[in-house]
């Protein structure tokens, strides 16, 4: 690329770091006001049974912070974060953000994974209906796509694990010594959250959408009636556009069903560790976990921006 | 869809006619079976909370359980416990349908506010709204749950809260957009320089008139997302808790017997979130088609 095209880019991104910045303090201080009202603070739990005279339970509230100030408090706490520092599982007394690490990289592979696997199954969909228009397969196809966007994706896991465990007898559970099938094991929730997320149907009818729109514009017609390829002049507006829109925009929802998926195929992601901790109330646990998910969200959002301004580089001057 | 369908050459081999005929026919049956949906959901809340069942939803018959369908007395078959399916589904209904109206309720009350705020005054309301919106979509839905979960307790209607207020910068941009473009249109001009008060205009030109259809719509798939909500919290543990039945629990309790292919007891509840949440999408999809003149093909 030429250098004069990584000037909008670099445009852009400096807007959206801005704007990322600005989201994620705003997510951090509503993640923080929720567990500030929280009636009965952890610390109370912690040591409940544990601490008898009055000063100790003072001396250990001065210790993990509880006596400070809601402000001083939300200060140090954001401070400590952009250090790195994501304070210390009350449940596991582990640092969190090593933990965070690992189920973020777990909860990385499932979610980018199932976004693979969503494409695969709603492009062809999509595209299929938006050139050849209403065919005898349309119907079929968009109760498919509803259908599929109600099904509950826990159920949907169970006949998964059911048909793999009983049909095919191969299941990693089962037989933990052998880890020749953990390919399988990692393939299926990915499989299935892909299928399950909810988002299929979305993306095919916003892809079916603005492809039909883009087909139907001068420009295709332009280059149909030169004999030029009309998917290469369609490709850009038509699919990478709508594709990284939708993807971008649904990425919060397939972390959610991830939550569910990690459940029942235990999975040691995110997800799973949001459970975990709010089973126990474990505060810092998930305060990381929000402030990670919120993360991926934005990381998601200003990959799409970059694709739209290296698409149409005046947009980065909106 | 309009240019679309003045398309002529080998893309498009369809006649525009039919099409159209074809279009609403799908969404009259879309709407129609949504309406079946919802009058079902209504009927056995109403049943459920006038114990007008066939079973005792709590009744343990142990020399019943993991009845196959079809056994005397017991439609659906029965739980783990010998519990009736059939009536547990019915009674299930209670965990969500008031909690989804809230959930509803704060959605369009919220949205049409921020809306009309932002559409009809813009400035600062606008600016809200549009850092409200990204701040509620750089979040997943659930980890907010979760962390109200764990600040707070597993309450559904705390849950059914948070779905509402995260629901909220939809509405209001759809009712922002909408007003925007009411704006240019003479009609409000009209009732501006009759000197009409702004609350007229808003609540009966603006809201009432023309954005009734939108706010149903939202309603409706709205309600949809609630349900998604409380069964997938009810199956992580987090909604309605044992004996009481919800949906998501039962498929939770029914997992078990499911992987040593019994499978009725889990499949029962999940056929009947899969049917019901259709409906509620179907309903608004087709409402959106027949109402707000966007046809999806």
């Amino acid at each position: 690329m030429r250098l004069s095209g990584l000037r909008p880019i670099a445009l852009v991104l400096t807007r959206e770091v801005m704007i990322t910045v600005l989201l994620l303090l705003g997510v951090s201080f509503v993640v923080f006001v929720i567990l500030y009202l929280a009636p009965g603070d952890p610390f109370s739990m912690l040591v409940e049974g544990q601490v008898q005279s009055e000063e100790a339970r003072a001396g250990a509230r001065e210790a993990l912070g509880f006596s400070q100030s809601w402000y001083s408090q939300y200060f140090s706490w954001v401070t400590q974060m952009l250090q790195g520092d994501f304070g210390t599982s009350i449940r596991t007394g582990l640092p969190v953000a090593s933990e965070l690490v690992f189920v973020g990289f777990n909860t990385l592979i499932l979610t980018i994974g199932s976004m693979l696997v969503t494409l695969l199954i709603a492009v062809p969909i999509a595209l299929y209906s938006s050139v050849r228009g209403t065919t005898a397969l349309s119907w079929p196809l968009t109760m498919f796509a509803y259908v599929v966007s109600a099904l509950p994706v826990f159920w949907l896991g169970y006949i998964v694990i059911y048909i793999f465990m009983h049909r095919f007898g191969l299941f990693p559970l089962m037989t933990s010594s052998s880890r020749g099938f953990s390919w399988l094991y990692a393939l299926l929730p990915i499989v299935v959250l892909g299928v399950g997320n909810g988002t299929i149907s979305e993306v095919i009818r916003s892809l079916r959408d603005e492809m039909g729109r883009v087909m139907s514009e001068d420009y295709i017609r332009t280059a149909r009636a030169k004999g030029a390829s009309v998917w290469k002049h369609s490709f850009k507006e038509g699919f990478l556009i709508p594709v990284t829109e939708i993807i971008a925009a649904k990425i919060p929802f397939i972390l959610g069903g991830a939550v569910i998926v990690e459940q029942v195929f235990n999975w040691p992601g995110m997800g799973r560790m949001a459970w975990q901790a709010a089973q126990d109330r474990d505060f810092p646990v998930i305060m990381g976990i929000a402030m990670l998910a919120a993360v991926f969200v934005r990381m998601g959002s200003m990959f799409q921006r970059v694709v739209y301004v290296m698409v149409n580089p005046r947009a980065s001057k909106e | 869809m309009k240019n679309y369908s003045q398309r002529s050459g080998e893309i498009g081999d369809f006649s525009d006619i039919p099409f159209w005929k074809k279009a609403d026919a799908a969404d009259l049956v879309y709407v129609s079976y949504g309406l079946l949906i919802v009058t079902l959901v209504v009927v056995s809340y109403l049943l459920g909370a006038f114990h007008l069942l066939p079973h005792d939803p709590h009744d343990i018959r142990l020399d019943l359980m993991m009845s196959p369908p079809g056994t005397a007395g017991h439609l659906l078959g029965t739980d783990f416990m010998g519990r009736d399916i059939f009536s547990r589904l019915i009674v299930g209904i209670q965990a969500y349908f008031l909690p989804g109206l809230l959930a509803v309720a704060i959605s369009l009350i919220g949205g049409s506010t921020l809306g009309v705020l932002a559409g009809y005054r813009g400035g600062m309301a606008d600016t809200a709204i549009t850092y409200f919106t990204n701040l509620v979509d750089s979040f997943p839905r659930l980890v907010l749950i979760l962390l109200v979960v764990a600040a707070f307790k597993p309450d559904i209607y705390y849950i059914m809260i948070v779905v509402g207020l995260t629901n909220v910068p939809v509405v209001a941009s759809l009712v922002k957009g909408k007003i925007l473009f009411l704006k240019q249109k003479n009609f409000v001009e009209a009732a501006v320089s009759l000197g009409l008060p702004a609350r007229t205009i808003i609540l009966k030109h603006i809201l009432w008139y023309n954005c009734r259809s939108l706010l149903i719509i939202q309603a409706t798939l709205g309600m949809g997302e609630a349900i998604l909500m409380e069964t997938s919290l009810s199956y992580l543990g987090f909604g309605v808790q044992e004996p009481s039945p919800s949906w998501g629990n039962m498929v939770q309790a029914g997992a078990n017997y499911f992987m040593q292919g019994k499978f009725w007891p889990s499949t029962a509840p999940a056929l009947a979130i899969l049917f019901t949440i259709m409906g509620f999408h179907l309903l608004g999809d087709g409402l959106n088609n027949l109402l707000e003149g966007k046809r999806g093909r």
